[in-house]
């Protein structure tokens, strides 16, 4: 619509010049090309604009830069599956003053969002989640209790996927899990981390003295 | 590292350019829409920023006088790309000039995003890192990114699926932190002109701190020393 109306305009103003068909047609290579017709494209917008619209007109567009085929896929983990098809919504979690906070409501659980996705080369990518909690009892992640070297983990989020497999379950003092050199590095080979509480329960202090640390390398890439 | 360096700028909401000079042995003049930003940028040189108005543009690159090439390009408000001119992977054909964007980028805290492009006179490579294959079989055109721990790297450029010839390299390559870090593989290895440029651009980070802390049980229940308000295992 808005191109026909340029154009005749155009064709009222440049009257029947010789070469008008070729600006016209030159015109209309640049309208589709910028897709719309601003100002700009019409340098002086005024009918003097005879050369420099067929200039421009012969301007190929640069070439977009693109991914490879073989870009590594990397994902935001949504869900997580553990041994016996138990899965969990996993929801983003911050570091506040210190301290990670973890999703209130036990059945979820939550992925450091500084710490690396689901698929990247390095660094660990931390999920925690309550063993239980004095308002809402036991916990999704009470099951880190019962997970043994060699089961399957499985994150899923972006429609992709990547399964991991465990290879250690430790028992880490709470003032030691940010100096161990697997469990919140951000550096070294990727791996998935799951953190609970485990050992002794203080009941005057409200928690546990020990967090459960499980790892687990990926089976292959994202997909 | 042998490629060019350029102090990181940060990334703010103006609509603005980077010109990477990938043409071997020549120094060359850039004009947008007719107008000069930036004379005899050499190769493997990064120049700019220059803002730019939004919408379609027109690059010309030129050498003492001469027209190398002239491409069009589109960008949007507050958009930043780099436009880089550039051998193709055959040596014998024409200069060319690739946009690469800066839209959506996300790099998490403490760490880089590290995007190799290959833009040089050579067939599909690999790109090696500290000995390992972490950028697999890029053509000319393309491009791979990954996130790092800011460390020093060992980089080398060889053909897909093989170690040599080494058509780059090795050379130590620091990546910056909360930036995004761009290598472009320029030149040509049969004229012993291969070169890197090296564009580093501070980007706003995502992500939060490492916690001291990860408090996840305040009940009991777990151990038999709580309250048993459910009983949820049987899911």
């Amino acid at each position: 619509m808005t191109r026909l109306a340029l154009q005749s305009r155009t064709r009222r103003r440049t009257g029947s010049r010789p070469g008008l068909r070729r600006f016209v047609v030159s015109l209309t290579c640049v309208l589709a090309f910028v897709c719309g017709c601003s100002a700009q494209a019409m340098p002086g917008g005024s009918t003097s604009g005879d050369d420099a619209p067929r200039s421009e007109s012969s301007v190929a567009p640069a070439r977009q830069g693109k991914p490879a085929a073989s870009q590594q896929i990397e994902f935001t983990p949504e869900q997580l599956t553990l041994p016996g098809k138990a899965t969990a919504e996993v929801l983003p979690a911050s570091t506040v003053d210190g301290v990670l906070k973890v999703p209130e409501n036990v059945d979820h659980v939550g992925w450091w969002d500084g710490s690396a996705r689901a698929g990247e080369l390095f660094g660990a990518t931390v999920i925690a989640g309550h063993v239980d909690s004095a308002t809402e009892g036991i916990g999704f992640f009470a099951r880190l209790l019962r997970v043994k070297v060699g089961d399957t983990i499985m994150l899923q989020g972006d429609a992709h996927r990547l399964k991991y497999r465990v290879t250690s379950v430790r028992k880490v003092a709470k003032k030691a899990l940010a100096t161990d050199g697997q469990a919140l590095r951000q550096t070294g080979p990727h791996r998935l981390v799951l953190i609970t509480c485990t050992g002794n329960f203080h009941r005057d202090r409200g928690g546990y003295d020990s967090n459960l640390v499980v790892v687990a390398k990926p089976l292959g890439l994202a997909r | 590292m042998a490629g060019a360096t350029i102090s990181p700028s940060y990334a703010a909401n103006d609509t603005e350019i980077y010109i990477v000079q990938g043409l071997p042995g020549k120094d060359l003049d850039v004009d947008i829409d007719g107008q000069s930003i930036a004379q005899d940028v050499k190769t493997a040189k990064v120049a700019g920023p220059f803002k730019v108005k939004p919408g379609s543009r027109t690059v010309t690159f030129s050498e003492n006088g001469t027209k190398v090439l002239e491409n069009s390009f589109s960008i949007k408000e507050g958009s930043k790309a780099d436009i880089v001119v550039h051998l193709p992977a055959s040596s014998s054909g024409d200069p060319l000039v690739t946009v690469y964007k800066y839209d959506d980028v996300k790099v998490s805290k403490g760490k880089a995003l590290l995007v190799v492009s290959h833009v040089a006179a050579v067939p599909p490579a690999d790109i090696r890192v500290n000995d390992q294959v972490l950028f697999a079989n890029i053509a000319n055109g393309e491009s791979l990114e990954l996130m790092v721990p800011v460390a020093t790297y060992s980089v080398s450029i060889v053909p897909t699926g093989e170690t040599k010839p080494v058509f780059f390299g090795p050379v130590n390559l620091t990546v910056k932190g909360g930036a995004i870090n761009r290598v472009y593989a320029v030149g040509d290895p049969e004229e012993k002109t291969m070169n890197v440029a090296v564009h580093v651009l501070t980007m706003s980070t995502t992500g939060s701190g490492k916690p001291s802390e990860v408090n996840t049980g305040t009940g009991g229940q777990a151990v038999g020393d709580g309250p048993l308000l459910e009983v949820n295992l049987a899911r």
